[in-house]
């Protein structure tokens, strides 16, 4: 790779981790311009800042306004960089389907997972809020989904979560996927009593879990 | 188990004078899991302040905890000032959309009144009915969402975040307006023979950072308690989640107690600032409360017990927010036993 890619990709990274989507864009055109590789800009660039940011959420130096801020530059500099993806170069993604579960409208901690899952080559389906069990099996049947990730912040639908398990059970289709769950009243006492495959305590841990258990089952399928 | 030689009212004021106390002052917030104490569903409580405080009174004996607070959901204040909130039938209310589709609307946000606008008059009439109850034995609080918390409802929650970083004369203005009803509807409660409580859910580190804190929620927390301070009241401000880095700030800004959330940690928050407040917390909500055994929360209030017991401003057992509706009454109980089993001068070989 040349340096002059290199140093763009790093400016990408860079942009993310400054919020500065206005820099996203610009950078992102220049690779365009210059012909690099979409793919890789997105990679090494948008989510490796996306990454960073991460990190320093973890640190406590970055705040849930900041995250959104980052994301906002990612996805600025992904909308740029897209329509250059050259498909048949690309591995398929695995897919999740991802809500917050009927009764319960808080988000932020889902939409942090989706963006940090998106960043790390999932293709995610967002169903959005206070979305019913049963469109969450629904979806996952329909797109061929290896995850489902379920995520609320209110004691009162965490019995939901368990519906959707349940449901996946009645159909006899409970092994077609990974369910991991999250939210602030949650545990993984409770994701285990519910039969989960996976809690996470916040997005990173998310990201960690879903790596993992789709790892788990490429190892197991071969 | 004995039950309690002394009212709530009669153990706080002996608590604060340094006097001898019968058992540590304990605290289960309890909020909707009243409307399971007198069997009727939680959408009930909407527009009906005869029933919120026959559920909420009820509910104060048959635990006779310490504090009774009235509370149903975050959403009240939001509500009165155009926010959407949905009631379920028989669960808690949630936002379904904030007071505002964009900000070309922000100078028309009028602050609340509360004798007028949305639930808030119901509200104050299950506060008066409380304290008309069982005001001569047991404090009875009127639940205020504080203005950081309340702005992120006029707007919603990431529409406030971005704003933060974009646009800060927008978010001062709507917590300036937030602050506005937060004062009025403190006065009404006031009024109404109750003691404001705070709660201020967003302004956790679990979603700014202290730097963020100070700089938009701080300077109304400390208007909002220097009013209540003001008209002779004291001040319980909670805030959810991690909190570790604002304690200073919750303290400079005249909280008298702070309400912990379980993630934070009552032994660190003792050395921080229990010389200058008293503590309040925080067994688990849903992890004890809601999903534990018996033996769990008694295990649970025992080590809060521990922690807290000797905190120099004094020390609360509660739940470290609001109790989950279905949380069972066997763990209710069993928390308040707890609290009778470590007695006081609480028996430090437990």
């Amino acid at each position: 790779m040349s340096e002059a890619k290199k140093r763009l990709f790093q400016e990408l990274s860079d942009a993310v981790v400054d919020m500065d989507e206005e820099k996203a864009v610009t950078v992102a055109n220049e690779v365009v311009a210059l012909g690099g590789d979409a793919y890789q800009a997105i990679e090494q660039g948008l989510s490796s800042g996306m990454e960073r940011a991460g990190q320093l959420f973890d640190e406590e130096e970055y705040f849930i306004p900041e995250l959104l801020m980052c994301s906002d530059a990612m996805y600025a500099g992904m909308d740029v960089l897209k329509p250059h993806l050259r498909l048949d170069g690309v591995a398929e993604k695995h897919k999740v389907v991802i809500g917050v579960i009927e009764g319960d409208t808080h988000d932020i901690g889902k939409n942090l997972v989706k963006i940090m899952l998106e960043t790390s080559g999932f293709d995610v389906v967002d169903l959005g809020r206070d979305i019913a069990p049963a469109r969450f099996v629904a979806t996952a049947k329909e797109i061929g989904a290896k995850i489902i990730a379920l995520s609320t912040l209110m004691t009162t639908t965490m019995d939901g979560m368990a519906a959707v398990i349940r449901q996946l059970d009645e159909e006899g289709i409970r092994d077609r996927f990974k369910v991991i769950v999250g939210g602030g009243p949650l545990s993984q006492g409770f994701a285990d009593r519910i039969g989960a495959d996976g809690y996470a305590v916040n997005a990173a841990d998310a990201i960690r879990l879903a790596r993992s258990l789709v790892g788990a089952e490429l190892g197991a399928a071969a | 188990m004995s039950r309690d030689q002394m009212t709530p009212l009669a153990r706080l004021a002996a608590y604060a004078a340094g006097e001898p106390i019968d058992r540590l002052p304990c605290v289960p917030i309890v909020g909707n899991t009243a409307a399971r104490v007198i069997g009727v569903k939680v959408g009930d409580f909407r527009g009906n302040g005869r029933l919120i405080a026959e559920a909420q009174v009820a509910a104060y004996r048959l635990f006779n905890y310490d504090i009774i607070r009235i509370f149903t959901d975050l959403y009240t204040q939001a509500e009165a000032m155009g926010a959407t909130v949905h009631y379920p039938e028989d669960e808690t209310a949630y936002l379904a959309a904030p007071a505002l589709a964009d900000l070309s609307a922000l100078d028309r946000l009028r602050p609340a009144d509360p004798l007028k606008d949305g639930n808030l008059p119901h509200h104050l009439e299950a506060m008066r009915r409380a304290v008309d109850a069982v005001g001569s034995e047991v404090a009875v609080t009127g639940a205020v969402t504080c203005p950081f918390t309340n702005a992120s409802f006029l707007v919603g929650a990431e529409n406030l975040a971005r704003l933060m970083m974009k646009d800060k004369a927008a978010v001062h203005k709507l917590c300036e307006v937030s602050l506005e009803t937060s004062l009025a509807y403190a006065g009404a409660i006031i009024d109404a023979g109750c003691t404001p409580s705070l709660t201020d859910a967003m302004s956790s580190m679990s979603v700014i950072s202290p730097k963020q804190f100070r700089e938009f929620s701080f300077p109304y927390l400390q208007r909002l308690i220097g009013y209540i301070h003001g008209r002779g009241k004291g001040a319980t401000l909670h805030i959810c989640g991690k909190t570790s880095g604002i304690w200073e700030s919750m303290v400079e800004a005249g909280a008298d107690c702070l309400s912990l959330d379980n993630d934070a940690s009552i032994l660190e928050a003792k050395h921080a600032v229990g010389d200058r407040v008293r503590l309040m917390g925080n067994v688990q909500p849903s992890e004890v409360m809601l999903q534990g055994t018996p033996a769990e929360v008694r295990r649970a209030t025992l080590a809060c017990v521990a922690a807290g017991h000797d905190n120099p401003r004094g020390f609360i057992v509660a739940s470290g927010c609001s109790l989950p509706t279905e949380t069972p009454f066997a763990n209710i109980h069993a928390m308040l036993d707890a609290v009778r089993e470590a007695g006081w001068p609480v028996n430090r070989k437990q």
